[in-house]
């Protein structure tokens, strides 16, 4: 399902030269942060986060000025630095200063030893979900100038950002206000079979190394959403294989649990307090359909949202987006 | 779900009523406990579609101390009733003044609070639907705030616990994990409802015929599960239930399943590990010859899968013979092992 995502991967192979330290320009600069929330999972990933923050223009200057904040979720399979050469996140926040919405932008770094920890919470993965919805937030309100309220803080994510964004959004209704889905993944439940369990159990590390994007992605939703410290195999996984060959309903009552259409009529409050929500989806993008499942959904619970379906597929005009959708949109919700 | 009915309506000393929900009647109220019965608002029940009471019936027991000494906080128990029962009848059933009265006389001065979640369909499920009402929230939040505000409470999560007996155990499970900043300690009872619930095209045709004024009559494995629907499975477009059914065109309708897939404890240990860690202490229990033991024997098999430390008992009894003297003799002292005492 997310083969078509190679492309837009590939893409992103060389990094785009940030502007050098200069005040009269968004400034995009990479810091490290330490998440107790990753602390102590089996696959080894750090605890110590890269993320991505940007300034907008006058940030130096203005010591006395303080600044919503929008913060961004990148999409599984490549690294965050690879993802902000595609995004060029700094550009849009210069072309937001330019309209007159300043905002700090920042970018945690979502990626995981399987590439991507889908901004969930697992003792296998790590719980990303809380390292973004609190530890980020804490520590971006610790350390910059930020109007540090709900009513000032943003979420949107593109991919398995946009996953995490409605996912977070839903699970943590206190510390954002506003929220923009960008060709958001993995919305409706997933079904293990016997026969991709099977697949699954007699992958090597030799295998992980050379999977392809879906085949990967597959195995990393599962570390995410079945894990396993008990597993004798490396990937710290629960396949819901029983020795019958046939598959324990567990697995798939775990994967329903993580499936945001599934967890919609649950969160109904949530959503309804949200100031503003937005989506949109390419017309040729392979995740139309889980996407117009989840709006159906939405629509049949009579929550409001925005939604822009335009011409394009699931990476080519994200980063043109970002700078002409989503930061316009949070110029005009978050509070300034 | 069959276990729960044999056990319910079999050992229950009590008489079933209108409505069969059960009654029990007043309990001994030994010399110092003070009763209060109040009503609690419950801003998260607004606009439920069921009709349910949003101002909510909430059993307070005081423990001896608290005339007499004004200046003293308390930590705070909160605990939950199960299905076809209110708070009331459960407060009196589990005799909950003389279990205060006996920790306190050990040394263990609590305030425990019953709140009734009864609703049309006989019970909330303690979930999260705008059919029902979100109860989740109503629980770990309107009424931890007017406790807090309204007695003389340890105001922080080091001063509560939360715990429950049947579809209270199952409440337990959900609202720790849902809130677990609230909660310093829980303890299950004979949780219910921990697994999944399935249904076959039988079943679910027998659930689609039942019309909404036969509700009350449908027997007690019926009603709960359509309570369970109208709390897992809510629908504002679909009345009079206000649900979707687990049957569509003659199938079962995979959907329906995996909405209720999400409200099963045991689906949701997995993801909920950082919040199962965070409590100070995990507590469940059942009886031996309570059909429940199967699926609590899961969810402790669960945590123990994932290192979440718990204590975990099984003792010889049903799903209600035993339940009072337990919250006397083992739950309460639990929590005075670990909820702080000032």
């Amino acid at each position: 399902m997310f083969k078509s995502l190679i492309a837009t991967a590939a893409a992103f192979v060389t990094l785009a030269a940030i502007p050098a330290a200069a005040q009269d320009q968004a400034r995009a600069s990479w810091v490290k942060m330490r998440s107790p929330a990753i602390e102590g999972n089996l696959e080894g990933n750090s605890a110590e986060r890269t993320v991505l923050v940007v300034t907008p223009p006058g940030y130096d200057e203005n010591t006395g000025k303080r600044y919503p904040v929008v913060y961004y979720l990148h999409g599984y399979w490549a690294p965050v630095e690879a993802q902000q050469a595609g995004f060029k996140l700094h550009e849009a926040v210069q072309a937001a200063a330019e309209a007159g919405n300043d905002v700090i932008m920042v970018m945690p770094d979502g990626f995981s030893k399987l590439r991507g920890g889908f901004y969930s919470s697992s003792p296998t993965v790590g719980d990303y979900e809380t390292f973004v919805a609190n530890d980020l937030v804490r520590w971006i309100d610790g350390n910059y100038r930020t109007i540090a309220t709900r009513a000032s803080r943003g979420l949107a994510g593109h991919s398995m950002g946009g996953y995490g964004t409605i996912r977070i959004a839903m699970k943590h209704p206190d510390t954002f206000s506003s929220i923009y889905m960008m060709s958001a993944c993995c919305l409706d439940p997933m079904q293990m079979t016997a026969e991709q369990a099977k697949g699954i159990e007699a992958m090597t590390e030799a295998d992980i190394a050379a999977a392809q994007f879906g085949q990967l992605a597959a195995v990393s939703t599962l570390a995410t959403w079945s894990p396993d410290p008990t597993d004798d195999g490396f990937l710290k996984v629960y396949t819901g294989l029983k020795p019958d060959g046939t598959i324990d309903p567990l697995v798939n009552q775990r994967l329903a649990a993580n499936s945001p259409l599934v967890l919609v009529p649950q969160y109904l409050s949530a959503l309804n307090s949200l100031e503003a929500f937005a989506m949109d989806i390419g017309d040729k993008d392979f995740l139309l359909q889980g996407n117009a499942a989840f709006r159906a959904e939405l629509d049949r619970f009579g929550v409001k949202y925005d939604f822009e379906l335009y011409e394009g597929d699931h990476g080519n005009r994200i980063a043109e987006r970002i700078r002409t959708e989503v930061l316009p949109f949070f110029g005009q919700h978050l509070d300034k | 779900m069959r276990a729960l009915i044999a056990g319910a309506l079999l050992a229950l000393t009590a008489s079933p009523v209108a409505a069969q929900n059960i009654t029990a009647p007043p309990p001994p109220i030994p010399a110092g406990i003070t009763v209060e019965e109040i009503k609690v608002h419950g801003a998260s029940l607004m606009g439920n579609l069921e009709g349910n009471d949003v101002d909510r019936q909430v059993m307070v027991v005081l423990p001896p101390s608290y005339k007499t000494n004004p200046n003293k906080h308390y930590p705070v128990i909160y605990y939950l009733h199960g299905f076809a029962i209110d708070g009331k009848n459960f407060y009196n059933y589990m005799h909950v003044p003389e279990a205060v009265a006996k920790n306190a006389a050990e040394g263990n001065e609590f305030i425990v609070v019953v709140p009734s979640t009864l609703t049309k369909m006989g019970g909330s499920m303690y979930s999260s639907s705008v059919t029902t009402g979100d109860f989740r929230k109503f629980i770990a939040h309107d009424l931890v705030e007017y406790m807090d505000k309204n007695y003389r409470t340890i105001a922080t999560r080091g001063g509560r616990g939360l715990a429950g007996h049947s579809m209270g155990g199952y409440g337990t499970w959900v609202i720790g994990m849902t809130y677990p900043q609230v909660f310093d300690s829980i303890w299950a009872q004979s949780a219910c409802c921990v697994s999944a619930r399935t249904e076959t095209v039988e079943s679910a045709t027998a659930m689609g015929a039942v019309p909404i004024d036969g509700v009350d009559a449908s027997g007690f494995g019926m009603r709960a599960g359509l309570a369970s629907m109208v709390a897992w499975s809510p629908n504002p477009n679909n009345p009079p239930f206000y649900a979707d059914f687990p049957l569509k065109d003659g199938k079962i309708d995979q959907s329906v399943i995996d909405r209720w897939r999400n409200n099963a404890p045991l689906a949701m240990v997995a993801t909920h590990i950082e919040a199962l860690q965070s409590f100070d202490a995990i507590g469940s229990d059942v009886g031996t010859k309570d059909g429940l033991i199967r699926d609590d024997t899961l969810i402790h098999e669960e945590l123990e899968g994932f290192g979440i430390e718990h204590v975990w008992e099984t003792y010889e009894g049903t799903h209600t013979d035993k339940i009072g003297e337990r919250f006397a003799n083992v739950v309460l002292p639990f929590f005075a092992q670990h909820l702080d005492k000032q």
